[in-house]
């Protein structure tokens, strides 16, 4: 059962859909600072998000206002050279990118968006405005993106910060439907990344 | 193991459905008007639903077609999408095909497709596969081929006779061993199937005066290109297998066998290749489908097709492809022989802005910094207006 919850979860993550995840979901308090995967990476929620028990990947978690496939943020927290971004579903066929020794904060964006591409096995992804940001406490990398899936019709943007610290990935991404809920729910969304902490 | 390969075997079973079930749920954009199609051609009527059954498959197909016209991923280009159109037009006949309606869609795998309502779907993935006019009339001829002969319509009948049976078995106890014959016996019914299509499509390329022997060609692309893969993945090729990116069609040894004997039986034109044409129509798209084999986390296949692109010569497009792949993967000696490229494109007189940032990026990381920053400096000044500039002026050291 864990695992079919797994599969469900880890599709619902990167196609962004119903969010009917078997696993439990416990709300984030607002104004206190929550801890992501039991690290010490933390943020602070300005209001009430709806965490899912169960992790995609052992060093992920994933929060919701409405939803996964409505908005859905994305917590990585310390992952190490040679680890995908997500939970790789078949990895002979389509193994995942994998976070890289040399990795910079300029590759993060690419490394993102090749994740992105192979798990939703789409072409119609756009990066967009990469800049330095203060991530964490110190030197990061926020970036926008836009992209489609096949067969189905919405489009989707979303928003990331991430930082490298000694060789390590922290990153937070928000993604929802480009119709209404991007707009809506982008600066609560950009707040929590503020409010990160390492 | 066994629970395994029956899950293989299902998802199989479901890729074969997909002529109907699945094209139902892609295909669509509305293609401007078959330019190559003379009002005096008679056009042939298309096959009309005869059942109940055929038309509640055709009311889904439609519903489908209504979503992939709205699909983000068709391609809109009306140039790429007239020529696709005037290749499928020379060589299945004008008059028919009028009764195709084409949709170009954005992915990067291997694959078309036909619905037995006339909805043809032709990835971007396979037109970067195909390497001249011949190879796509061979694919599109087979596709074709399998809507007129209704090929879809049949396997749809013969599954749905079939799972009844099979539904009733596992009643029985006996259901999970019932469910494999039941699968094998679709397998060899839809490799029948592969295989009429297949000779249908030569034999229709020889009457348009293509070169036949491209169609074999096309399949043996396919099995390098698997075979780049796994090298680089250190796997096993999956060139005779099913499943994949190729799974309903599966690039056997056996396939380009009886190509190719076929092509000697009816050879066409042996200079109609149409190399150059579909390099022109092609050139426009080409540098965004190259560009989506590199994000694909597929090293082997992507420098399998970019050097095979080369074939006619390096430009420097491809030179930043093949730069911009040895950059992303960063093993040993990668950074040098990206910079290499990047600095081959400039040498050759290449404008393309994203040059200098990939080598100014990959120098930065080979501790050259200098000249790193230097190269940052130049994209910045060409490409003014560039999304990650902020990022990159960090990068060449604040300056901007």
């Amino acid at each position: 059962m864990k695992k079919i919850t797994g599969i469900a979860l880890a599709l619902a993550l990167v196609t962004v859909p119903t969010g009917q995840a078997l696993a439990g979901w416990k709300l984030v308090s607002p104004a206190k600072s929550t801890a992501i995967g039991k690290s010490t990476f933390s943020v602070t929620a300005g209001e009430e998000w709806n965490r899912n028990t169960y992790r995609p990947i052992k060093k992920a978690e994933l929060w919701t206002l409405d939803g996964l496939g409505l908005n859905e943020l994305y917590f990585v927290t310390g992952l190490i050279a040679g680890e995908p971004l997500y939970r790789e579903l078949d990895k002979k066929n389509k193994p995942l990118p994998k976070l890289g020794k040399a990795m910079q904060l300029t590759d993060i964006p690419d490394f993102f968006e090749s994740s992105q591409r192979v798990a939703l096995n789409t072409s119609l992804f756009q990066l967009s405005g990469t800049e330095p940001v203060k991530f964490a406490g110190g030197d990061g990398v926020r970036f926008t993106y836009e992209y489609a899936v096949q067969g189905n019709p919405m489009k989707y943007k979303g928003v990331a910060q991430a930082s490298l610290v000694k060789g390590q990935l922290y990153l937070i991404s928000f993604t929802a439907p480009a119709i209404h809920f991007y707009d809506r729910d982008r600066a609560r969304a950009e707040a929590i990344m503020a409010s990160a902490k390492l | 193991m066994l629970i395994k390969r029956l899950v293989a075997g299902l998802v199989s079973a479901a890729l074969l459905v997909q002529p109907v079930a699945a094209q139902v749920s892609a295909p669509a954009a509305p293609v401007s008007g078959p330019a190559t199609t003379p009002a005096s051609v008679a056009v042939e009527p298309a096959y009309v639903p005869q059942d109940k059954m055929e038309r509640g498959l055709w009311m889904q197909m439609d519903d489908a077609e209504r979503e992939l016209k709205r699909s983000p991923l068709v391609i809109r280009d009306p140039h790429l999408n007239a020529y696709v159109r005037s290749v499928l037009c020379k060589t299945v006949g004008a008059g028919k095909c009028a009764q195709v309606r084409l949709y170009l869609v954005r992915t990067p795998d291997f694959n078309a497709s036909m619905a037995p309502n006339g909805v043809m779907q032709v990835w971007s993935g396979l037109l970067l596969r195909t390497q001249n006019e011949a190879q796509l009339a061979a694919v599109l001829g087979h596709e074709y081929i399998h809507y007129e002969n209704r090929h879809s319509l049949k396997l749809f009948r013969d599954i749905k006779s079939k799972s009844a049976s099979a539904a009733w078995l596992a009643f029985t106890g006996i259901g999970l061993i019932a469910s494999f014959g039941l699968l094998a016996d679709l397998s060899k019914f839809s490799r029948e199937m592969e295989r009429e299509a297949d000779m249908g499509g030569v034999a229709l390329m020889a009457k348009a005066g293509y070169d036949t022997r491209e169609a074999s060609k096309v399949w043996q692309q396919l099995r390098e290109e698997m075979d780049a893969t796994a090298a680089i993945r250190l796997t096993k090729s999956k060139k005779d297998k099913s499943g994949g990116m190729f799974a309903s069609h599966p690039p056997t040894a056996e396939r380009v066998a009886y190509l190719s004997a076929a092509a000697a039986e009816q050879p066409g034109d042996p200079a109609g290749s149409g190399a150059a044409s579909y390099a022109a129509a092609m050139a426009n798209d080409w540098p965004a489908f190259v560009d989506d084999q590199l994000k694909n986390n597929d090293f082997g296949s992507a420098e399998y097709l970019i050097t095979s692109m080369a074939k006619a010569g390096w430009s420097d497009r491809l030179l930043y492809a093949r730069g911009e792949l040895y950059r992303r993967r960063a093993g040993d000696g990668d950074l040098d022989k990206a910079a290499g490229y990047f600095s081959e494109a400039i040498g050759a007189g290449g404008v393309l802005p994203e040059l200098w940032r990939g080598r100014g990026l990959a120098l930065l990381k080979l501790g050259r910094s200098e000249a790193g920053k230097a190269d940052l400096n130049e994209y910045l000044k060409r490409a003014p207006g560039a999304s990650d500039k902020a990022m990159i002026a960090m990068m060449a050291g604040g300056s901007s």
